[in-house]
């Protein structure tokens, strides 16, 4: 009984996966197919053509993609880290109004916060660079990286640092020592949020860069509603590789560092950080 | 000598957001404690003894006071830079680390070397009966072992002070007993100055060269034990050490006289008159039966028994005189010749009487 619905799960996920991304890719290989085709009546690698050389820039694109979302990523741990111990460990008057503040980019849409974002960054110059648009990408990912840290941080009683520091560390022996490894989970979890949500941002991006800061997504829309679903698929399939190797990436240096820690226990301690952070497709 | 001396510490603060108006504070506070000496804070949960350990940690900031260490005032010296070491309830243990490395982290934040450090850990971790244990991980090991790598841990580094907070307290009865051994043991051994937090009076009682007694954020007083058991400076104390017999009553012309008037008895010379507590340990007061020689000076006390009561290797009598009920220890024997309902005579000796103000 447990095998076949095991089975049935695989196969359940296999299809819901796995259709979309068969679609694509018969879609970025076909030539004018249409309706009431089951499949292509030509294939052609024309858009993969397009896509991966010549004039396309799109390894420009996913270069510039993946140091924005690394930058944000790093800007967000660095400002996420105090933030969450404040919120967490410090009683201060008109806390809900920070919290709300942090938040507040997951409820109210992008488009609302990025026009006015965009005057001011006119006005100092900083569209179309990769500056301008780091910091616009800090507001829509900055609150999960904050959200992944409080739990993190709420875990984390100040009798350890208290401990450490009878033991003669100093602050930064203690963050290093005591605080990161302790945060490190909710870190990964609020990186891969950060990372993802950066790498999928069009609007913002497009806004802010006007259209000098060429992202993935910049490069890719214009063939969805251009109407060359074949070259616009290419794309996709792409932007899906790129995600998932930066994440694989991440996966990867987070778990070279446990074992050069030579760290077993912390999976067992450290786990269920994520909890409470929930992932908004863009 | 490096004595470790808190100097007039004074600290209030409202105790948590929930409940704001009631503040908790500790009232200045004198208390000195002499190198290679473990000393007990005894006192019920909320007294402030934990509040004090970590004022002399530095973990807190006192109002108003000073911590001296022989003669530096270390008031001002953040915690890490004190040289002492502290052993909390937790064990606390860095979950990443192996236990000889968490060991050796006193040692590492000293700059001690890599070898150096970890020979010392695991000579340490060896004294506390934890041998071929250092590559394991925390989470590896029971709640005693634990908290045995915590005291290896905090003994390491060689701490000028180690301050202990309740640490045996999170542990089950049995293994408490075996790590107070194992403490006092280690204590003797290396002569380290201990400060020692804990509300059980037997391990207080068992560890302590002396014993600060807390109340309600006051130390009422300080002595060795059988000082305090034998000669409480107040009733509160003599109740906090399980005595039961407290009786009030007045001291006028050479006499104590209670207020419900059962009990007299002649006084010392020099005893100052007025109302006062009469204090008797219940190992004091014996049954008399036919087989106990009652001294000529004894004081006797009628009265009927209410029930006898068997406690750990002991019988104890409540008889009843008076308006007191009085708790009395009996010998071997005597338990089965007593039964409720009984009339008795109890006597004590004079010398074994104690008087109290308040």
């Amino acid at each position: 009984m447990k095998k076949i619905s095991f089975w049935i799960l695989l196969l359940l996920s296999l299809l819901l996966i796995g259709i979309p991304f068969f679609a694509l890719i018969l879609t970025s290989v076909s030539v004018g197919w249409q309706w009431p085709n089951l499949l292509p009546d030509s294939l052609s690698f024309r858009s993969w053509d397009y896509v991966l050389r010549g004039s396309s820039g799109t390894w420009r694109a996913i270069g510039i993609s993946l140091l924005i979302a690394f930058i944000v990523t790093i800007v967000n741990i660095v400002l996420a880290v105090p933030a969450a111990n404040a919120l967490v460990r410090y009683r201060i008057k008109g806390k809900w109004l920070a919290e709300a503040i942090l938040f507040a980019p997951i409820i109210i849409p992008p488009f609302v916060s990025v026009m006015g974002i965009h005057l001011t960054f006119l006005r100092l110059g900083l569209t179309e660079t990769v500056l301008g648009v780091v910091l616009a990408h800090l507001s829509p990912t900055l609150p999960y990286m904050v959200r992944a840290l409080i739990t993190s941080y709420s875990t984390l009683s100040v009798d350890w640092e208290d401990q450490a520091r009878m033991l003669g560390a100093g602050p930064f022996q203690r963050f290093y020592a005591v605080v990161l490894p302790h945060l490190l989970p909710g870190i990964a979890a609020g990186a891969s949020l950060s990372i993802l949500i950066s790498l999928s941002q069009y609007l913002i991006t497009f806004i802010i860069g006007s259209g000098q800061v060429v992202t993935l997504p910049v490069l890719l829309f214009p063939f969805i509603s251009g109407g060359d679903p074949a070259v616009a698929s290419a794309y996709s399939i792409l932007f899906a590789g790129m995600a998932i190797l930066a994440l694989l990436g991440m996966d990867l240096s987070l778990k070279s560092y446990y074992r050069r820690k030579k760290s077993v226990s912390v999976n067992g301690r450290g786990a269920g950080n994520d909890e409470g952070t929930s992932f908004r497709p863009n | 000598m490096k004595e470790l001396r808190l100097d007039q510490i004074e600290k209030t603060y409202s105790k948590t957001a929930a409940n704001k108006t009631e503040s908790f504070g500790l009232r200045s506070i004198d208390l000195t404690i002499r190198e290679g000496e473990f000393f007990s804070l005894l006192g019920p949960s909320g007294c402030g003894k934990t509040t004090l350990l970590k004022l002399a940690a530095g973990l807190l900031e006192p109002d108003s006071g000073k911590v001296w260490y022989g003669n530096s005032d270390l008031t001002a010296t953040p915690p890490e830079a004190r040289r002492f070491s502290m052993v909390f309830q937790q064990p606390l243990l860095f979950p990443h680390m192996t236990v000889a490395d968490n060991t050796a982290f006193g040692l590492k934040m000293q700059k001690v070397g890599k070898k150096e450090r970890l020979e010392k850990a695991e000579a340490m971790l060896d004294g506390v009966g934890l041998k071929g244990f250092y590559h394991r991980f925390p989470d590896e090991l029971s709640g005693g072992q634990q908290q045995r790598v915590a005291l290896a841990r905090a003994l390491v580094a060689n701490p000028r002070v180690l301050l202990m907070d309740e640490p045996f307290s999170a542990l089950d009865p049995g293994l408490r007993e075996e790590m107070r051994e194992l403490l006092g043991r280690i204590q003797k051994e290396l002569g380290v100055t201990i400060l020692f937090v804990t509300h059980d009076r037997d391990e207080a009682f068992e560890l302590s060269d002396r014993i600060g007694i807390m109340r309600d954020g006051r130390l009422l007083q300080v002595g060795a034990g059988t000082e305090l058991y034998e000669k409480p400076v107040s009733t509160e104390i003599a109740a906090f050490l399980g005595i039961k017999n407290i009786i009030l009553g007045n001291i006028g012309e050479g006499r104590f006289v209670s207020a419900d008037g059962a009990i007299t008895m002649d006084v010392k010379n020099g005893e100052p008159e007025g109302e006062r507590f009469l204090i008797l340990r219940p190992e004091a007061l014996q049954v008399a039966d036919g087989n106990i020689q009652v001294p000529g000076d004894a004081i006797r006390i009628k009265g009927h028994v209410l029930k006898v009561k068997f406690l750990q290797g002991f019988y104890t009598a409540i008889v009843q005189a008076g308006n007191h009920e009085l708790e009395c220890q009996l010998f071997r024997g005597q338990s089965e010749q007593l039964e409720a309902g009984q009339q008795v005579e109890v006597f004590f000796s004079q010398c074994d009487v104690r008087f109290v103000m308040e």
